[in-house]
């Protein structure tokens, strides 16, 4: 059987290598100001909040709920060809931030918003390992 | 230190300038024409439209998604002489906010007269869809935390707002599916449409999922053509053919909450027009009661609803009710995208729905009505089935332009006088 072409995989830089580099190893990190205290998502060089340089890390438990998804019945690009139905979603984190990810482990019917997920993690190549989420 | 300038800024050049001249190409699918080709002919029929020679042109805004061509080459395969020319990147926020910019153009003195047009393959080109050549490039930047979930079409980056809204209001495809159901109406009244068929609630409702909630009829059409639009100001307006539209207010590219990734902040059943629209009715000293007709941006059905809701026609979460109510058709108290819009006439993101609103100003919408000995068409105002789709007596209207549920961009534009 002929390979499957991988998804698109994102090419970690500067801001977002340490994102990437805890994701392979199973871990969600998170952004948090030290100058007030706020989180963000995704990791950047400055806070949107308050302009502050100096961010730190922070490992999160990747609990949320589901603040709104839609179901893809087309696969986007023939990486997702194989997956289809699929859910994009928006997860609200205990932390307070949202981030986009996709809801897996269940039938893409029964998710809801506001339903509780937790964080998994899915080996898309060798070096990326995305960030997704299912039913907690 | 205060500057008494004894009026609202944001009205003082309400009225000044008017869209004097409107013109298009075939909607098709499968134009057989670069956008180059097309962009020539339509600008040429805005041109002749208004009355103009080309030497009387002399400024060219045009946008693109990296899909067309630029102004320079169709300004000169026109003869025209430019004095100022734009292009810009942009999508179905660009057209309302390019009128605001040409006026700006022309009080600097930079040049007179400016010309408008987008010009796209959509469908056999490069397609909004990102499907093809688009979702191979690598992911990089930005787009490393959404491109990588399979967030990648309009229909998948917009079908979230709606999920939220009908959770937080309880609206219902049904009540979107109006939205189709009216503008399908409209377009069986416009020879130029490219889908003429009327749909029902229950075709909408049926056709395949496309990206939950959005089914395939609740997503606009893909087509290849080219839109334009002259604007100047009302003095030399007086010397163009037609009754001038007058632009009372224009608010151009509001971002709000913010546009890295809207859905991560603030309410996400709630589009830009919330905070854009105290500034939209300043400027035009009318409100939304006062409107006959308005071009709500259709790149979906719940993208019309709600963005009609956010900019006050009806209250925030009322605009399930609103737009299923016979409100939007034609023969109710404010129909809306009197051409089909991009559901049912053509996609062009956004010209072709200021040039229906123009055409509406004039009372000269191209139906089948029989043309007078004046030149002018003999409205029935008969909107049954190939009839009428005149507004009566329209005498104001309304653009709601939409990039994104985070991006927009409004119009006003009044019926003036010749
Ligand atoms: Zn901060």
């Amino acid at each position: 059987m002929a390979d499957t072409p991988h998804k698109p995989v994102p090419r970690p830089y500067q801001d977002t290598q340490a994102y990437w580099d805890a994701a392979r190893e199973k871990r969600l990190i998170l952004q948090r100001c030290r100058d007030c205290q706020k989180f963000q998502f995704f990791p950047r060089g400055v806070c949107s909040h308050c302009l502050g340089s100096a961010l730190e890390w922070v490992d999160s438990p990747g609990r949320g709920v589901v603040h709104t998804f839609t179901i893809a019945h087309r696969a986007p690009h023939p990486g997702f060809a194989n997956q289809v139905p699929f859910v994009i979603g928006i997860i609200e984190l205990e932390e307070g931030v949202r981030m986009m990810t996709n809801i897996v482990g269940c039938d893409p019917n029964s998710v809801r918003i506001d339903m509780p997920v937790k964080v998994t993690f899915e080996e898309a190549t060798p070096d990326i390992t995305l960030p997704q989420f299912t039913p907690a | 230190m205060t500057i008494e300038i004894g009026i609202d800024p944001s009205a003082y050049l309400r009225d000044k300038y008017a869209i004097v001249g409107v013109g298009e190409t075939t909607y098709t699918r499968g134009s057989g024409k670069t956008t180059r080709a097309m962009a020539v002919q339509a600008v040429r029929n805005a041109i002749l439209d208004a009355g103009l020679k080309p030497s009387q042109v002399d400024g060219m805004l045009a946008y693109q998604n990296g899909d067309a061509c630029f102004s320079t080459p169709v300004a000169g395969d026109l003869g025209i002489h430019l004095n100022f020319y734009m292009d810009i990147f942009g999508g179905g926020s660009s057209v309302e906010a390019l009128i605001g910019v040409a006026m700006g153009a022309i009080e600097a003195g930079m040049c007179k007269t400016v010309v408008i047009y987008r010009s796209m393959n959509g469908y056999s080109g490069v397609r909004i869809g990102w499907t093809g050549v688009r979702a191979a490039r690598p992911v990089e930047g930005d787009a490393l935390h959404n491109r990588v979930y399979g967030w990648t079409s309009a229909g998948q980056r917009y079908a979230m707002s709606f999920m939220r809204h009908m959770y937080d209001y309880g609206t219902t495809s049904e009540q979107v599916a109006a939205v189709k159901v009216a503008h399908s109406k409209h377009a069986s009244n416009n020879p130029k449409a490219l889908y003429r068929k009327r749909v029902t609630v229950e075709d909408v409702v049926n056709s395949r999922m496309v990206c939950a909630p959005l089914h395939l009829l609740d997503c606009c059409l893909e087509t290849d053509n080219a839109t334009a639009v002259v604007v100047t100001s009302v003095d030399r307006a007086r010397d163009c053919r037609h009754v001038p539209a007058l632009i009372a207010g224009v608010v151009g590219r509001a971002c709000q909450p913010r546009t890295d990734m809207h859905l991560q902040y603030g309410p996400v059943s709630t589009s830009v027009g919330h905070y854009a629209r105290e500034r939209l009715w300043k400027a035009a000293g009318v409100g939304p009661e006062d409107i006959d007709v308005t071009g709500s941006y259709d790149a979906f059905t719940f993208t019309t609803m709600m963005q009609l809701e956010d900019y006050g026609f009806c209250k925030k979460g009322e605009g399930g009710d609103y737009v299923s109510n016979g409100t939007i058709e034609l023969g109710g108290r404010r129909p809306n995208n009197t051409s089909g819009g991009a559901l049912c006439e053509g996609y062009t993101h956004g010209v072709s729905m200021v040039i229906e609103n123009v055409r509406q100003l004039r009372h000269d919408v191209d139906d089948s009505c029989p043309v007078g000995p004046d030149g002018h068409k003999q409205h029935t105002f008969d909107y049954r089935e190939g009839g009428c789709r005149q507004v009566k007596d329209a005498q104001l209207s309304t653009n709601l332009g939409w990039a994104g549920p985070d991006k927009g961009s409004a119009l006003v534009m009044r019926r003036g006088t010749r």
